[in-house]
């Protein structure tokens, strides 16, 4: 008779805590994958009892002035005429979807909000978050019951953006604080505090002319370029209730 | 099932860290800035199970924060990596105050090491940009975290650190 002798019994893929490890790795890389849109939708469900009330929503609603509504709208209506006279980039076929915001992170280097509109509420990737005062952000994620928007503090967002008192563009750097940076390629550029930043109209990631920040301060010690802090009209630490803006740039 | 739960406590509590870095409780911030929550769990985790299991719990937990945060240029993984790496190096202490200032000491400078990591990226990624200069003020990101990450530790890493020997325990026939 032959000694059996057994090889090797210790080896790493003998032992079942291995797999077991290795199935969990392969687990969580397809998490990694698909962004975390199962625990996205987990966390849609488990947040459900706490997401704000209707209270905040009507206050916002409320806080609209009549007079300056109509007068908007008359507004709207003419720049949307003139536009078509001009044949400039059309931003009226616009759908709003309201949203209240499920999840928070506006400090740190993540700056990003869950609002609990997803997929099965056509929202799509690329659509533009508006707040009470103007821009917030845009959708870079979604799954099927929440989508994830990019503030545009967070290092990750870059926009094109105009300054209508100087009549030119620049572009909007977030930096990981409140306060992001709008940078113009010329050193000439009459840029003053208070001057108003909106989205831009060369801009191909936002509609034209929607509010976001005011001229905080300006840094004109660069030699090619100046910079200046912007302040956002649109707060993104204090904001319950969003709109997402679907629409066909 | 009881039984069961208690065994997996350690587990099961691993899943809660995703939930609390998306809820962002306002209330314990400090200039808009959270503690770094990850490594309340890994540093308790890592004393227990050692080093290999510190490093391969650090690239579970850095993988699926990166899979909820929107970062897709930037990663938390080599940062948790080394903490649950370097914290698994680390023994327990009987002197309970000592323990308590310890793990404080500990939860920030892993804090300070995976902001370091974080802000290098960012910085390295924008350099060629020529505006990688403007995030310097960015740094008060890092001080905050580790700030908040120190102050917390001893209290949430001294209860789960109990919890986890309570759930490793033989049960005594």
């Amino acid at each position: 008779m032959f000694n059996i002798r057994r090889i090797s019994t210790s080896r790493w893929w003998h032992k079942k805590k291995s797999w077991v490890f290795f199935a969990i790795f392969l687990f969580l890389v397809f998490v990694r994958i698909s962004k975390g849109s199962l625990y996205k939708d987990f966390y849609y469900f488990i947040s459900k009892p706490f997401w704000p009330g209707q209270f905040q929503k009507e206050i916002i609603l409320k806080s609209l002035d009549q007079e300056s509504f109509i007068k908007l709208n008359l507004l709207k209506k003419d720049n949307k005429r003139l536009r078509e006279i001009l044949s400039l980039q059309k931003s009226s076929n616009i759908d709003y979807i309201s949203a209240a915001v499920i999840s928070r992170k506006t400090g740190s280097w993540w700056r990003q909000i869950i609002l609990n509109k997803g997929l099965k509420d056509g929202v799509e990737i690329g659509s533009i978050v508006l707040g009470p005062g103007g821009l917030l952000g845009r959708i870079t994620n979604i799954s099927l019951f929440t989508s994830s928007v990019t503030l545009i503090t967070s290092p990750e967002s870059k926009l094109g953006v105009w300054v209508d008192r100087i009549q030119i563009n620049g572009l909007l750097v977030g930096l990981g604080d409140d306060y992001p940076s709008l940078i113009i390629y010329s050193k000439d550029a009459d840029i003053k505090v208070g001057d108003f930043v909106t989205s831009s109209p060369a801009s191909t990631l936002l509609p034209p002319n929607i509010p976001i920040g005011i001229v905080h301060s300006v840094d004109e010690t660069l030699k090619s370029k100046k910079t200046a802090k912007i302040s956002l009209l649109a707060k993104p630490h204090l904001i319950d209730w969003v709109q997402i803006l679907k629409l066909n740039i | 099932m009881n039984k069961f739960f208690i065994k997996k406590l350690s587990i099961i509590s691993f899943i809660f860290i995703p939930i609390i870095f998306l809820w962002h409780p306002n209330w314990l911030g400090f200039l808009g800035v959270q503690p770094y929550w990850p490594l309340f769990w890994l540093l308790p985790w890592s004393m227990i199970n050692g080093s290999i299991n510190g490093l391969i719990f650090g690239l579970f937990l850095g993988l699926i924060l990166d899979s909820i945060t929107l970062d897709s240029n930037f990663t938390q993984i080599p940062g948790l990596i080394f903490c649950g790496f370097l914290f698994g190096r680390i023994k327990l202490h009987n002197d309970i105050l000592v323990e308590h200032f310890r793990y404080g000491l500990i939860c920030s400078f892993g804090s300070f090491l995976c902001g370091t990591f974080h802000f290098l990226q960012i910085l390295l990624i924008n350099y060629s940009d020529s505006n990688s200069l403007m995030f310097i003020p960015g740094v008060k990101n890092i001080l905050a975290e580790v700030f908040l990450t120190g102050f917390f530790a001893p209290f949430i890493c001294s209860q789960l650190l109990r919890m986890f020997k309570f759930s490793r325990r033989k049960p005594q026939k």
